[in-house]
């Protein structure tokens, strides 16, 4: 089809969230061709870390927005429009709880990341105390963390933005938990990332008070081999790091600016056409900030988690249509049709006589 | 400032705007100046003309530790 033919994008926000143990999008960076599939469909798509992040593996794609969790909540609520900007000066924050040698590793990926990728990348900064990262699990069995010194971490960064930083990237020695039951299950393809949920709490912390993009990445001593490592997880074991994703992300994430400041190219919530979500991740700021300003939820009931929040547990509906879709394939031809002004309810039969239809869009 | 995880139940009307209810509610639980930086809804349960809902979050307070 010839790209004069197209609809105009219909900007699509895919949420996966992080650290609750998805099929699709719990692993490393393993819901990446689903974005590309939905970037595709949709012409624009708004998404997380989570999505993107394959430690040294990522896909660069311009119609794919980078946005942090905290941001992209409050872009769904419409507190925040979204700037598509060519590039992003990218700082780099260090906890120095970081090993020297491991230090050096990172240190030499974002040079790599300079020198083969051309991205701009600099100041570096150190914190001024270890974090000291402390990983927890919820009562749901879903991940949280928290950070023994988060001031260390917001003094770093307000010395990043002072240097001129546009973007934060961020590395935090993270516990090592070689061995462990949580991990091995999560290297051979079940279980929940450990890890994830300290990252999104450090990554919401500095995007609440800088208003800039961010991004993180843990820093881990390097693991022994695994046979039976599961596909979903082996973009973690290609390197020493996980930052050249966060970085490439990073490299040309939109900036955030206030609704006041909204221009023509800017993305606003109100331009919202659909989410794509996890039918039992509901639960989210973002989904229910854009549902309730009427932007139609198509879940994915096949990408099970450790959640069961769904549109009936919520009693979600009256605002917005909720459209069950069985796969991301599927989902991308929902999105498809939206942006092409089809109504899924015509794809799908039996079709009702409209003397019969409910009122609510099924 | 410090970081503390929160986990609470909330039971709101069945009807209504969600997102409100739930930001009245941990502003109300947590107070003006504690900020819930990342909270999810971890279970829920609708019947009765009520939700339940289960909320998981990670709190920053602004005290100095």
């Amino acid at each position: 089809m010839s790209a004069t033919l197209l609809p105009p994008p219909l900007p699509t926000l895919m949420l996966i969230p992080t650290g609750i143990g998805c099929e699709l999008g719990g692993y490393a960076g393993d819901a990446l061709p689903a974005a590309r599939l939905l970037a595709a469909a949709s012409g624009c798509l708004i998404t997380h870390p989570n999505v993107m992040n394959g430690a040294s593996l990522y896909w660069s794609d311009r119609r794919i927005h980078y946005v942090e969790g905290w941001s992209l909540s409050r872009f769904a609520a419409g507190e925040l429009v979204l700037r598509p900007v060519p590039r992003q000066r990218i700082g780099l924050l260090l906890d120095a709880g970081i090993e020297e040698g491991l230090r050096h590793r990172h240190l030499q990926a974002a040079d790599a990341c300079r020198a083969s990728l051309g991205l701009e990348i600099g100041p570096v900064v150190t914190t001024d105390q270890p974090l000291q990262v402390q990983l927890q699990q919820g009562p749901s069995g879903s991940s949280w963390g928290t950070l023994a010194h988060p001031g260390a971490l917001w003094r770093a960064a307000e010395s990043l933005v002072a240097a001129g930083a546009t973007a934060l990237a961020v590395v935090a020695r993270f516990p090592d938990d070689i061995g462990s039951d949580a991990l091995s299950a999560y290297r051979q393809g079940s279980g929940v990332d450990a890890l994830a949920g300290a990252e999104a709490v450090i990554s919401h912390l500095l995007s609440s008070r800088f208003g800039l993009p961010c991004a993180h990445a843990p820093a881990l001593a390097p693991l022994p081999l695994e046979p039976d490592l599961d596909p979903r997880a082996a973009a973690e074991e290609l390197g020493h790091t996980f930052l050249p994703c966060v970085l490439v992300g990073l490299s040309r994430a939109p900036s955030l600016v206030a609704p006041e400041a909204f221009r023509p190219g800017d993305l606003e919530g109100d331009q919202l056409g659909a989410v794509v979500v996890p039918a039992g991740a509901l639960g989210g700021e973002a989904v229910l900030a854009a549902h309730a300003r009427g932007v139609p939820l198509i879940v994915v009931t096949s990408n099970r988690s450790v959640l069961s929040v769904d549109a009936k547990s919520l009693g979600l509906g009256e605002e917005a249509p909720v459209l069950e879709v069985a796969s991301y394939a599927e989902a991308a031809g929902v999105v498809l049709a939206l942006r092409e002004g089809i109504s899924p309810a015509a794809l799908q039969r039996p079709l009702r006589p409209l003397s019969r239809s409910a009122a609510r869009w099924s | 400032m410090r970081l503390e995880p929160l986990d609470l139940w909330l039971e709101l009307p069945a009807t209504g705007p969600l997102l409100p209810q739930i930001q009245t509610c941990l502003r109300e639980r947590l107070g003006e100046a504690p900020l819930a930086l990342r909270w999810a809804i971890t279970a829920a349960e609708s019947g009765g003309g009520r939700r339940r809902l289960r909320i998981e979050a990670v709190v920053l307070h602004p005290d100095p530790r």
